[in-house]
């Protein structure tokens, strides 16, 4: 018999009996949909995390900081200088392809001149206008002052109406921050300086200014955070390791504060595996799941083989082969829980693209955006099982069928 | 053609044993048109399917053509059926779900022709039959004799050597009797088919030109013998 004949054969059977087929897909796509869930959204947990915190390996090279927390909080040391990225590039010059001192863009703590005070005052770098404050009186900053080295600011209200009084009389004043004295073109609600997930926040400030003119167009000289750039292969987390054990001996604020490595990629190998640990877990109650899915489809298919005696009688008596009679059952059941599988990996799929963005709200961080991953592997996986779920518990009852004795039938 | 000799056959209930062929030794050749016929129980449906090769459980040699079929297996035997025998049952033993067209494929399918080689086959069977036009119809919606009919086409959709009936009458009337009888006769006369059939019915007997008798398990008497003997 020809294979295709082999499959028309065994989808009509199906059909001849459909309330039964689709409760048996029901089972196995259950089954299925759960373990492509929980699959998709872990890998996707574990894709975001590697994306957010990992060494960034891209484009052939890879990124890690090493960061210097003083002591005091409020002291103005800073822990990079660029003495010790001179330092660093002749001592690692060989295994870091760039050092750099990370510009730092938020709360920066400087000193300022308002009006006719100077004092320290915490200033916050803006690349792009932000609609993230609420404006009191004069105007946010538009797309054009930020790039086009106007030098404007945004005060806060707290600052203004100690300075000038009101908010309004702020407007037109000036403020002068390292050599640069900036127009006061508005006056917004002043914030917390860090927001509710415990980060800084940049808005928190006392005063906006253009990130374009602050810096000079030049890179940082000093700051609390170094950037290092290596090859892409070299083992970033060795080096980095060691550049940050090289700063705690000879770094410039070593007796203010630590320079520390946070090496997340070890963390996020241990995250990672946690995670499998996890999605193993819940992959084997899944399995069970299945198992008992794939009990569904025996039973199913012993009760079908006893009622269809008649037919296996009939088909053996004009030249079927045990051989095709087993098959043909066999046929039935797979194609029973691939169409199950299938659905199911559909299903899974979409489930996990449903949770993945409730799962990120649960979390809560604005910053984490989790998306579901599913993978070329997780559809050869829900196919696989669903085939081999088919095979396994479909054996036996095709077996039985095949070696139904001829004469008892025909009698 | 077929040559059985000394065949016993036994049936096994728990630890008893049942002899239900005595020595059974019988040839038939090509084209014949034979009957046998014998009293309920005697054993007539027992014989009928050692000769169409659904049973390989009997002793005693039978040789079809030039296969020693009581050497073979099981598996075998499908394929020996399959190219060889076509069956023709009491009840029909129709697939009463699928079209008469896909009864009537069932063997050509299982001798692994293409649907397509099939369909030409099909209607000219069923048009042998008398059935013409039938294709799309369910057997549950036929009468008996339509319903034979359709079993006969399938019996002999892949030009079989010889045909086993097994009282290919015994559900139908007796108007119905003789034209499945006609049937049989003008593939028998027409087309050369080798028929072996059990039956119950005189009138279907008579019109058989061999008619082999059995008591018990063992052929008492065979026309064809009796016949040779007279000439003798
Ligand atoms: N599978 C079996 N197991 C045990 N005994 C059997 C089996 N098949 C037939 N028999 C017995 O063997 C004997 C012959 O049976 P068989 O069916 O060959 O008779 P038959 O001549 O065809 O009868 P009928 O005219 O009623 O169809 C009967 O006594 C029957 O009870
Ligand atoms: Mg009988």
């Amino acid at each position: 018999m020809q294979v295709i004949e082999l499959f028309k054969t065994a989808i009509q059977s199906l059909k001849a009996n459909k309330k039964r087929s689709f409760l048996t897909i029901i089972g196995i796509m259950i089954g299925i949909a759960a373990v492509i869930a929980i699959l998709g959204i872990g890998d996707g947990i574990t894709q975001t995390m590697y994306d957010k915190f990992g060494n960034n390996a891209k484009q052939g090279q890879q990124t890690t900081e090493i960061a210097f927390y003083p002591d005091n909080l409020t002291s103005s040391t800073y822990g990079f200088t660029q003495t010790e990225v001179d330092n660093i590039k002749t001592q690692f010059g060989g295994e870091i392809k760039r050092v750099q001192i990370e510009r730092e863009t938020d709360n920066l703590s400087t000193q300022a001149q308002i009006g006719d005070t100077t004092k320290r005052t915490n200033v916050s770098l803006l690349k792009k206008p932000t609609n993230k404050i609420s404006l009191i009186s004069g105007k946010n900053f538009t797309k054009n002052n930020l790039t086009a080295g106007q030098a404007s600011a945004l005060m806060s209200d707290k600052v203004a109406k100690k300075q000038y009084g009101t908010a309004q009389n702020a407007l037109g004043t000036t403020v002068t921050v390292n050599d640069v004295t900036y127009n006061i073109i508005g006056v917004y609600k002043a914030q917390g300086q860090y927001t509710g997930d415990g980060n800084q926040n940049p808005y928190g400030a006392d005063i906006l200014v253009p990130d374009s003119l602050y810096y000079h167009g030049e890179s940082a000289t000093q700051g609390n955070t170094l950037k290092l750039t290596l090859s892409q292969g070299v083992n970033a987390s060795h080096i980095s390791r060691k550049v940050a054990k090289y700063l705690k001996k000879n770094g410039p604020a070593r007796n203010q504060g630590s320079y520390e490595y946070i090496d997340m990629e070890k963390a996020l190998k241990q995250f990672s595996s946690e995670m499998s640990i996890i999605t193993t877990f819940i992959s084997f109650i899944a399995a069970i799941s299945l198992f008992i899915a794939g009990i569904g489809v025996m039973n199913m298919m012993y009760i079908s083989v006893s009622e269809r005696t008649q037919e296996i009688g009939i088909r053996l008596a004009v030249g079927a082969t045990p051989f095709n009679i087993m098959m043909q059952f066999l046929v039935e059941a797979v194609i029973l829980t691939v169409t199950g599988g299938l659905l199911g990996f559909i299903g899974g799929a979409g489930l996990a693209h449903l949770l993945a963005p409730l799962l990120s709200n649960a979390i809560g961080g604005a910053g984490i955006h989790i998306h579901a991953h599913i993978s070329m592997n997780a559809f050869l996986l829900a196919f696989g099982t669903s085939a081999a779920v088919g095979l396994i518990f479909g054996i036996l009852p095709a077996r039985q069928a095949a070696n139904k004795n001829l004469i008892d039938i025909l009698r | 053609m077929i040559t059985l000799k000394n065949i016993n056959k036994y049936y096994h209930q728990g630890n008893q044993r049942f002899h239900v062929l005595h020595d059974i030794s019988i040839e038939i050749d090509r084209g014949e048109l034979v009957a046998i016929i014998g009293e309920s129980g005697s054993g007539k449906s027992t014989l009928i399917n050692i000769i169409g090769f659904l049973d390989d459980d009997f002793e005693g040699t039978y040789f079809y053509q030039d296969h020693p079929i009581h050497d073979y297996t099981r598996k075998q035997f499908s394929g020996l059926r399959n190219q060889n025998v076509g069956f023709v049952f009491q009840n029909f033993k129709l697939l009463r779900e699928s079209t008469v067209a896909d009864n009537v494929a069932l063997p050509l399918l299982y001798a692994g022709k293409s649907r397509k080689e099939i369909g030409a086959r099909v209607s000219e069977v069923l048009n042998q039959v008398g059935l013409a036009g039938y294709e799309q119809q369910l057997p549950k919606n036929m009468s008996g004799g339509q319903q034979q009919r359709v079993s006969i086409a399938r019996a002999i959709s892949t030009h079989p050597k010889f045909l086993i009936a097994d009282e290919p009458t015994g559900a139908l009337d007796s108007e119905t009797s003789q034209e499945i009888m006609n049937l049989f006769k003008s593939l028998n006369q027409n087309e050369g088919t080798t028929i072996i059939m059990v039956t119950h019915d005189p009138h279907v007997a008579e019109q058989c030109e061999r008619v082999i008798k059995i008591i018990d398990g063992r052929v008492i008497s065979d026309s064809k013998e009796g016949e040779k003997r007279a000439g003798n």
